[in-house]
């Protein structure tokens, strides 16, 4: 029986799918035959990110409709064993999922993967709703800023009453995963700390994913920012996907970094 | 039309209750007297009610209503093991209480039972309306809880955005961040208590303070909230 987790945020622009490609990939990497579905349908992003979206030829909704068999729409991934996609239609909106045909597509993947991560739409609405009713386990991405701590809050109450678990009297496992932090900022005062965000939604944290270049050089590579080991954000959502398997792992990357004065003479970042 | 000349009104008052366990007249007087010696301002002239518990005769009882009348008490009505006295008591001018529902806290053995279930039934339905409503997750944005007929108490945190509502007090153990609104049905008595105040509102019986208000008394404090002539109070709980 799979695990079903759903990365959600209520706000939008905060990193959702690119969490849900690197978290995916990452459990992929640990040896766990995983799968990432994108739940946006009509806004298809996640194919890109993986860079699979010249592959796409069936999607979720045409397997929701038995267009097309599930294993017509599964996209294997070309650089990591055991990661495969389901890509949303781009073409259908978000009335396109029913209940059923979702709790279906679900059932059928969860006979063959181990994890399934659902990269849910922005907003509060059906879809968000849909992408989170049958989850066990969540991922809330949250920036480090008023309105995206807000917004994962008013999800989490959400998840908490209209999930499948939540009707039937269980909770969702709730994860907080802080992304575009900048320590420098937060030296500053300019941004909430993770001590803030941390008290204000009372969720244990899963991970912190520093502000960096490599996320942006990833996505217009589409290559999932994990698979670059050399960035900060990369190392980062792999200690984060280490955490989500239940170790305990230190974390990097939250305290400002002092510069030197030759780093500072060159403006080195 | 004329003027009415009465009304018919029901009430409920509160009398002394003779409970006559034993009755041999020298003793009971001497015992009776003792009693009324102690506190003769509350006893002087109240009217009483006899409870009979053992049976006794036409004379005897006459005997009993006279020695209290003697101390100044005023019997006015019997009940208990009354049987054979009914005449009696009427010839006296008391009423038979006997049939009425029994409220006193003696009973004898026998009736004991029975009046156990019934405190029992009615602490039951007494918790129906007014059981507390323990929450012991965190209160979200956009959430709302009520707690119908009683107190809502809350172990989490409360967020910005989120409303919590009772018609008694309201506990919360974490920090309160959104709106709450005790006494929602008009309970001018029900208070507010917060381990740490950060409220967007607060309001007791539709009298309400805003986030402006509590910043500038006790922020980030523990602190309850409460009504004063008519004026809603937050203050640090020390």
């Amino acid at each position: 029986m799979a695990k079903i987790i759903v990365v959600t945020s209520g706000k939008g622009g905060v990193g959702k799918t690119t969490s849900s490609a690197a978290i995916a990939t990452g459990l992929a990497l640990q040896g766990h035959k995983t799968v990432v579905v994108d739940f946006d349908v009509g806004l298809r992003n996640l194919d890109l990110i993986m860079g699979c979206e010249r592959r796409v030829v069936y999607d979720f909704v045409n397997v929701i409709n038995k267009e097309a068999t599930l294993n017509q729409a599964l996209i294997k991934d070309k650089r990591t064993d055991g990661l495969f996609i389901l890509p949303a239609s781009q073409t259908r909106d978000k009335d396109a999922l029913t209940m059923e045909g979702v709790q279906t597509v679900l059932d059928d993947l969860s006979k063959d993967f181990e994890f399934i991560i659902c990269d849910s739409p922005a907003g509060i609405e059906q879809g968000a709703q849909m992408a989170l009713y049958f989850a066990d386990e969540a991922i809330v991405v949250t920036n480090p800023e008023v309105s995206s701590v807000r917004d994962s809050d008013r999800i989490l109450g959400i998840l908490q009453s209209k999930s499948m678990r939540a009707e039937q009297g269980k909770n969702v496992k709730e994860h907080l995963l802080l992304t575009r932090y900048n320590p420098d900022r937060v030296a500053t005062a300019e941004m909430l700390s993770v001590a803030d965000v941390e008290e204000i939604l009372a969720v244990p944290l899963v991970g912190v994913i520093p502000e960096s270049e490599a996320v942006l050089k990833a996505s217009n590579q589409g290559a999932p920012v994990i698979l670059d080991q050399e960035s900060n954000a990369g190392q980062a959502y792999t200690d984060a996907v280490r955490r989500l398997l239940g170790e305990t792992v230190e974390y990097r990357f939250i305290e400002a970094q002092k510069k030197g004065f030759f780093k500072r003479l060159l403006g080195g970042k | 039309m004329s003027q009415q000349c009465f009304r018919m009104k029901g009430t409920t008052l509160t009398s002394i209750v003779l409970d006559v366990l034993k009755f041999e007249p020298d003793e009971f007087e001497q015992q009776l007297a003792t009693k009324i010696a102690s506190a003769p301002q509350f006893f002087t002239r109240s009217s009483l009610i006899l409870q009979i518990n053992a049976a006794m005769s036409a004379t005897e009882f006459e005997l009993l209503v006279a020695l209290c009348k003697k101390h100044q008490l005023q019997p006015m009505a019997v009940k208990g093991k009354v049987g054979a006295l009914k005449a009696t008591i009427n010839d006296l001018g008391l009423s038979d209480i006997s049939q009425s529902k029994s409220t006193d806290s003696q009973i004898s053995p026998s009736e004991e039972g029975s009046t156990v279930t019934s405190t029992k039934e009615s602490s039951e339905s007494a918790e129906a309306s007014g059981k507390p409503k323990i929450i012991d997750r965190p209160v979200r944005s956009g959430q709302q809880v009520y707690a119908q007929g009683g107190d809502l108490i809350i172990v989490a945190p409360v967020s910005e955005g989120a409303e919590i509502l009772a018609d008694g007090n309201i506990h919360v153990y974490g920090t309160m961040r959104g709106r709450a609104l005790a006494g929602v049905k008009g309970d001018t008595q029900a208070r507010i208590f917060c381990q740490q105040v950060e409220a967007e509102l607060l309001s007791i019986a539709g009298r309400f303070v805003m986030q402006d208000t509590i910043q500038s008394q006790c922020w980030k404090q523990p602190a309850q909230a409460y009504l004063e002539d008519d004026t809603l109070v937050v203050s640090a709980l020390v």
